[in-house]
């Protein structure tokens, strides 16, 4: 086997994305996973490319550019992941003035937000509950298929001289002189001077491999699945709660419901989050909290059989903002982790960063809030 | 109080010895009547031996310390302080029920191989056709081929026939196999009367019986007929076609470990790889308070499930087991291994497919679709698979195809299927479908 540039570790969508990326500026690329492809967190998410849930400030400017990505990278690889700007509309339950305030200032950092009143509301979700007055329309919001996404950009990276090595684990990351310079896996030894952590929830284990430290913790989210019905949610739908919720720190469950059809026919509702460890357990109240406020948005509903259930780890970090960009201890060692619910949408961006700092060449923006430093200097 | 889910023959027995003792039961199924898959309906009976049911029904009707909740779809359940709640759905409204002691006994339903034309019309499973007679007095149709393999289907096939089909059997094995289990013949002498009962049966009914075959496709009313291995390889392709206006096929059966699964009972896989549950000599699983007889902790047939069952009972209502009741379910059990033995289902079947056979009918995935998913996406099992192609993610939940798709992804691989994936793929959140209404209306407080 050809001794590689760089190894990514990781092949969700985070990792597939930053092969892809390391592939095209010319580097060769060895893609590891300690199972297959998309079996992790990817493989447990809904697709979502969202801008509307961001708010003003570097996760926002990363997710516009990333949003612009995935639109290319369907083009390079070719439309086999169910790429679609399906669009978000955000509905206010009761006072709809923070909506509307971040609406604004999104408009200021280039996002396309429009507000809707009662009629356009109805005209875009006739069957929304006749109690919503007001929301926003989010026309950039994209919707993918993610575990596809990721097994289709591995593929294009080994059409261009790539390699993926599928269950490895990883056992040892190999530095000498706080320079990393391989790893050691259950498949044998890989060398490279570049290493990308790409492990999702487990990138605090692969950080303390190399004798470094990463914060990333693990929170669990659920997703409902339904029968195909008839279609009745138009768009990705959801309460303006959503967006409180993504930025608070609160351990005490907290669910506010993202609502949307696909293309199957079945309807999906996700979004609850709660902190918990890797605690696979299914907690009945959480399936009947997210039932009961998807009835409320679309009354129509009621009826419709809910199939099963699926929760997944998005990891996250304490602030809440990704980690993307090199260790700030170990050198060559990058990671691009802690992307919480919005791995998806945030993927090629952040191998946009990682690709454009490992070539030393300008990127298409100031990635310092997203570096792994950001912890030691909060530690000291 | 103890609640038995299930009103089969194990749970049945169970709820009659735990009664015994002066323990106060509910027996909670999915029917409108108690018997389960097995003793549908009393009062018409078919199988051999198959009036022993009425003494069980008359306990559930008549015992006072029994009560019988009907037409209840236990969706879910959860621990509830030192004890657990069932939720469940009758009549379309939710209802919770929650005792100290739970006995499951969930059973089991038809394992089903794909073949060409298999999701046509006129193809059902042995159950399917067994309970359009025994439930709604339905022959199913006038020219039946009833094919698969094990004991099952001669009870259907002589049941049909006496209604007036013509009847042929296709069984896949060879009863030579039963040579295997010298022992098992040796302490089940009962088995001999009900071989016999039905050898005379099926020459009395001219029912046609071809052993080492299978039924390898089915097209405007044919059924293709293979001669195959015993592990369902093909030995010699379309060795001949026969008229059917229905193919009853099975291929014995899964165990129902949905609900246990959700109570967090640890699952085991039995010899021929089902994923059953691992119970202790008193029928106990891991978790506290919670007992596992009959289908569900190994296909065994009623007989196996009446003693489990009824140790099950005694267990929970705190009674001691006797040594002749556990030498009994050694003799059951091991009769359970021969059947295993005579009647392995191999993964030869994979022979049988064309690219465009279907695999999963809810999601109307085809064989070439699982195939591509491991040699052009990576899938290295099942639940990648899954989540490239949608097998297995329809209505019934992969109950009916994830076992095959494991098989097919294994098959492609040219990987054993591990352990893990056979166990992940029965881990199901949700044990019924439930309305979003229904659910969201049960929220606490």
């Amino acid at each position: 086997m050809k001794s590689p540039d760089a190894i990514v570790i990781g092949a969700g969508i985070v990792g597939a994305s930053c092969a892809l990326s390391l592939t095209n500026a010319g580097l060769n690329v060895l893609i590891i996973d300690r199972g297959s492809v998309s079996s992790g967190t990817t493989g447990a998410g809904e697709g979502n490319i969202l801008v509307s849930d961001k708010e003003p400030g570097p996760e926002l400017t990363l997710a516009l550019r990333s949003r612009d990505l995935w639109f290319e990278m369907q083009e390079d690889v070719g439309d086999y992941f169910e790429l679609e700007a399906k669009g978000g509309v955000v509905v206010a339950r009761h006072d709809d003035s923070a909506l509307l305030n971040l609406a604004y200032h999104q408009r200021e950092h280039g996002v396309d937000a429009r507000v809707v009143g009662q009629a356009e509301l109805h005209n875009l979700e006739p069957y929304l509950h006749p109690e919503f007055h007001s929301g926003v329309f989010y026309p950039q919001d994209a919707q993918c298929q993610p575990m596809l996404a990721a097994a289709h950009l591995i593929r294009t990276v080994i059409s261009r001289g790539g390699q993926f090595v599928s269950q490895a684990k990883v056992t040892e990351v190999l530095v000498k002189d706080s320079q990393v310079y391989g790893i050691q896996t259950s498949k044998g030894k890989f060398l490279a001077p570049v290493v990308v952590n790409a492990t999702g929830t487990w990138a605090g284990e692969i950080a303390r491999m190399a004798g470094s430290d990463l914060p990333i913790a693990p929170r669990r989210g659920f997703i409902l699945v339904t029968e195909p019905a008839p279609q009745y949610i138009f768009h990705k739908v959801y309460d303006s709660d959503y967006v409180v919720n993504v930025a608070s720190s609160d351990a005490d469950l907290q669910t506010s419901t993202v609502v949307e059809g696909t293309r199957s026919g079945t309807i999906l509702i996700g979004a609850s989050r709660e902190r918990v460890g890797f605690d696979g357990s299914k907690n009945i109240e959480i399936l009947r909290k997210l039932a009961a406020q998807a009835t409320s948005l679309f009354p129509v509903l009621r009826d419709v059989q809910l199939l099963r259930a699926y929760h997944g780890f998005r990891p996250y970090a304490p602030d809440h903002l990704p980690v993307v960009g090199e260790d700030a201890q170990v050198k060559g060692l990058w990671h691009s982790a802690g992307h919480e619910g919005a791995g998806i949408g945030l993927a090629p961006g952040s191998a946009a960063l990682i690709t454009d700092e490992i070539l030393g060449r300008p990127s298409f923006m100031d990635a310092s809030a997203f570096s792994p430093a950001r912890f030691a200097m909060a530690k000291v | 109080m103890i609640i038995v889910v299930g009103a089969g023959p194990a749970g049945l027995a169970a709820a009659k010895s735990a009664a015994s003792k002066g323990c106060h039961v509910t027996v909670i199924d999915s029917q409108a009547r108690g018997g389960g898959q097995y003793w549908r309906h009393q009062t018409e009976v078919y199988g051999y031996k198959s009036n022993r049911s009425a003494d069980y029904l008359n306990e559930l009707q008549q015992n006072k310390l029994i009560t019988h909740i009907t037409g209840a779809q236990v969706w879910s359940a959860e621990k509830l302080g030192d004890g657990y709640q069932l939720n469940y759905l009758q009549g379309g409204v939710e209802k919770k029920i929650s005792a100290q002691k739970i006995i499951l006994t969930t059973g089991a339903y038809d394992r089903t191989l794909p073949f060409p034309g298999w999701t046509t019309s006129g193809v059902m499973t042995p159950g399917g056709a067994q309970s359009l007679l025994k439930g709604h007095g339905v022959v199913a149709g006038k020219t039946i081929v009833v094919s698969g393999t094990g004991p099952f289907l001669l009870p259907v096939a002589t049941a049909l026939a006496t209604n007036g089909a013509r009847v042929e059997i296709i069984e896949a094995q060879s009863p030579l196999r039963w040579a295997l289990s010298p022992l098992a013949l040796l302490l089940n002498p009962g088995k001999f009367p009900e071989l016999i009962h039905y050898a005379s049966a099926i020459l009395r009914l001219k029912i046609k019986v071809s052993f080492g075959s299978a039924v390898t496709g089915y097209n405007d009313g044919e059924v293709d007929i293979s001669k195959v291995r015993s592990n369902l390889s093909i030995r010699k392709k379309n060795v001949r076609s026969a008229p059917a206006d229905v193919v009853a096929t099975g291929w014995g059966f899964l165990p129902d470990v949905t609900l246990g699964g959700i109570l967090g009972c640890a699952q085991t896989l039995d010899r021929d790889e089902t994923v059953i549950f691992a119970v202790d000599r008193e029928q106990r699983a891991n978790v506290q308070n919670i007992w596992i007889a009959g289908e569900a902790t190994g296909i065994g047939g009623a007989d196996l499930a009446l003693v489990e069952g009824a140790i099950a009972g005694l267990s929970a209502a705190g009674s001691k087991i006797s040594v002749a009741l556990i030498w009994k379910r050694f003799t059951k059990r091991l009769f359970a291994r021969a059947l295993q033995r005579s009647y392995p289902v191999g993964a030869g079947w994979q022979e049988w497919l064309a690219d465009e056979t279907v695999i999963c009918r809810c999601e109307e995935v085809s064989c070439q679709e699982i195939i591509e998913s491991v040699q052009e996406l990576g899938a290295e099992d099942a639940r990648t698979s899954k989540l490239f192609t949608r097998a297995g993610m329809g209505l019934c939940q992969g109950r009916v195809c994830s076992r095959n798709v494991s098989d097919i992804v294994a098959g492609t691989t040219k990987c054993a299927v591990s352990r893990n994936e056979r166990l992940a793929a029965s881990n199901r959140p949700i044990a019924a479908p439930i309305s979003l209404g229904v659910l969201g209306d049960g929220i606490a407080g």
